[in-house]
């Protein structure tokens, strides 16, 4: 298959020809193998598999948190493989969002300071700031909250605030790895429709790693991996 | 701009966070930071004591002198009228004037020292009664009669010690011999009218001061001196006033007139034992730093590997290694300033306690304990100095930055998917 250049550049995220093989002592572990992938701007999609199957691994080549050992990730029309430490660093600040199982919020800064983070690193001024993530906090119901400390929050809600400073900066890409992992059902529901919002508003792209079926049913693309190898991939 | 406010307002927090922990390393850095000022300013109050004495011992802080005259101590090297006359105009100079507090002319040579019952090599200094009671110590370390007064002529000061080894009474004759500056050898017969016990045995053995008068006469120097003695404020103000007075006396330095000398080089024996006490000081603060860093290490190097996932997910968040590190230093940074100032504070406050009164040390060392030529008191009082709190506001500093580089190193090579990893 040929791809040209101008579809690498209108691809949210494209993968090619992917591997990632970790050593451990004397035994190699293929965790994702020869992938290709491409993922179109504004997709809300899932990539599902049990443990081990190396969605975790390929959300975080796409994310650039780690280097392929073979093979190319193109995020916003740039390849990942070809960018220095702090390229990425950059890249990660201005066109992706990431959602983590474990929430992952600041402990030491207060809800709206952990949501208004990406913008700081941005060099935004306090009252774009303070607006932006005022709207947000309206937006996902969380007002009020805005002073106190992740370990005053529920989990629901300190997920929500992870999502909050996943999208704040108008990133192109969003990726959650598990982002409902650690919620009862209600949260989960709550937190996949602010999602599910915030993607048909915002038009944000958003990838998944999950093992959720309320995930899975509510993504329009589910990608399914199995040992490392995309076994299948269907559109709704 | 929005970064560097970042970095602080997240090390200032996570310090507070771990507020044990930071208050454990911090104690330490404010236990070191006091110790570090009260020490320098009790050995530089030391020092400045052991200076004063030497150089109201012997030629003062600074001194003028014919250029032989430091190796041959000889009349012949003795200086000219003119450049007395040009080193007197130099002490007017208002750079040098506001550091002066008293200047003696002296007449000082090697000679020999003879009574009926022996002689001894003696160190003849001739003297202006009223100006050297006002510079040197020896007046005050009297032991029996009086000190040189004007108007004095055949009267000599001497030291206990040359007193006991010739056998010498108050009102003995001493003959006093030396070379003139004809170059004859010459006597003077003077009478004892004082004797003084220094305590440094090699002054008390061969010290006489005579009439500065009676040593013109006697030698047939006139009005000339061999010495122009030099007493300052401070001994800090040595190597400033050396400067001015060398820039006032250029020509006649240039000319083989006349130098400049400062107390580190008329008393070299004094000025190693400062130095090497200043070295023993260091070394002692730097074991004591040394210590104190592996301490900060292991405190900021233990909240790394604890906070791995926070640092992982500052890149994650677009935090570029380097920035990474720049937190983990800013943290130890912020610790060691705020301990160090806290520190400094400390020690300027002990230093304030004692300045006063001064720290007694008598239970070590009596009165009469003698270093390097000159009494040391028990009694040291500590010198407050500017100069030495930049000094160790700078070292805390140093020691803050140097204790958090390898901590930094190792959170910038976090591996940040690894500390992303959510552990069940």
């Amino acid at each position: 298959m040929t791809v040209t250049t101008n579809e690498r550049e209108m691809a949210a995220v494209r993968v090619e020809d992917a591997w990632k093989i970790f050593r451990q002592e004397a035994e190699e572990v293929q965790a994702v193998r020869g992938v290709e992938l491409q993922i179109a701007p504004g997709e809300f999609t899932a990539m599902a598999g049990p443990s081990g199957s190396g969605k975790t691994t390929l959300l975080n080549l796409i994310g650039g948190l780690t280097r392929p050992t073979r093979g190319h990730i193109w995020v916003a029309g740039r390849d990942l493989t070809t960018m220095s430490n702090r390229e990425l660093a950059r890249l990660r600040l201005e066109e992706l969002g990431f959602v983590f199982q474990a929430y992952n919020l600041l402990p030491v800064l207060t809800a709206a300071e952990n949501a208004e983070f990406p913008l700081l690193l941005q060099g935004r001024n306090g009252g774009d700031r303070r607006a932006r993530v005022h709207e947000l906090f309206t937006r996902t119901g969380l007002t009020g909250l805005e002073d106190r400390r992740p370990g005053e929050l529920s989990g629901g809600q300190q997920q929500r605030v992870a999502v909050i400073r996943a999208v704040v900066g108008e990133p192109a890409l969003v990726l959650a790895d598990e982002p409902t992992a650690n919620l009862d059902s209600a949260a989960s529901d709550q937190l996949l429709a602010m999602m599910e919002e915030l993607n048909r508003e915002l038009g944000t792209t958003f990838v998944f790693a999950t093992h959720d079926p309320r995930v899975m049913e509510r993504a329009r693309r589910l990608v399914r991996l199995v040992d490392g190898a995309i076994a299948s991939d269907e559109q709704r | 701009m929005a970064r560097s406010t970042t970095l602080i307002r997240l090390a200032s927090r996570n310090l507070r966070r771990y507020l044990r922990r930071t208050a454990l390393t911090a104690s330490a850095m404010i236990v070191g930071g006091a110790l570090m000022i009260f020490s320098l300013s009790l050995g530089d109050g030391g020092h400045e004591d052991w200076i004063e004495s030497g150089a109201r011992m012997g030629s003062g802080h600074l001194s003028v002198q014919a250029p032989g005259f430091k190796t041959s101590r000889k009349i012949e090297d003795r200086l000219s009228a003119a450049a007395r006359a040009g080193a007197e105009r130099a002490l007017q100079h208002p750079s040098v004037a506001r550091h002066v507090v008293t200047v003696v002319p002296q007449l000082a040579i090697g000679g020999l020292a003879s009574s009926p019952t022996g002689a001894r090599p003696a160190q003849i200094v001739g003297v202006d009664p009223i100006a050297e009671a006002a510079f040197s110590m020896l007046d005050d370390k009297l032991v029996e009669g009086r000190y040189l007064e004007p108007g004095d002529r055949l009267a000599a000061y001497v030291g206990a010690g040359m007193m006991e080894a010739l056998d010498l009474r108050l009102g003995s004759r001493l003959v006093l011999t030396a070379q003139d500056a004809d170059g004859e050898i010459s006597g003077q017969l003077v009478r004892v009218v004082g004797v003084f016990r220094s305590g440094v045995p090699e002054i008390d053995q061969t010290l006489v001061h005579i009439p500065l008068t009676t040593g013109g006469t006697w030698l047939h120097a006139g009005a000339d001196v061999t010495t122009i003695a030099i007493l300052l404020d401070r001994s800090r103000a040595v190597p400033a006033v050396q400067r001015a007075l060398e820039r006032e006396l250029t020509d006649q330095i240039a000319a083989g007139e006349l130098m400049v000398l400062s107390w580190r080089e008329s008393s070299p024996e004094l000025n190693a034992a400062v130095r090497i006490d200043d070295m023993g000081n260091y070394i002692w603060q730097g074991i004591m730093f040394g210590i104190i860093a592996l301490g900060i290490v292991n405190t900021v190097l233990m909240s790394v590997m604890y906070r791995k996932r926070e640092f992982g997910l500052l890149q994650a968040l677009g935090f570029t290694p380097r920035q990474t590190g720049g937190l983990v230093i800013t943290e130890g940074l912020a610790l060691t300033a705020v301990s160090g100032f806290i520190g400094i504070a400390l020690g300027l406050f002990l230093t304030w306690l004692f300045f006063r009164n001064g720290l007694d040390f008598s239970f070590t060392w009596d009165e009469n304990f003698t270093f390097s030529g000159v009494v040391v008191d028990p009694i040291i009082v500590p010198l407050f100095s500017v100069r030495r709190v930049m000094q160790s506001l700078v070292f805390i500093l140093l020691i803050g930055t140097l204790a958090s580089l390898y901590p930094a190193w190792r959170a910038m090579r976090i591996d940040v998917a690894e500390a992303m990893k959510f552990e069940r």
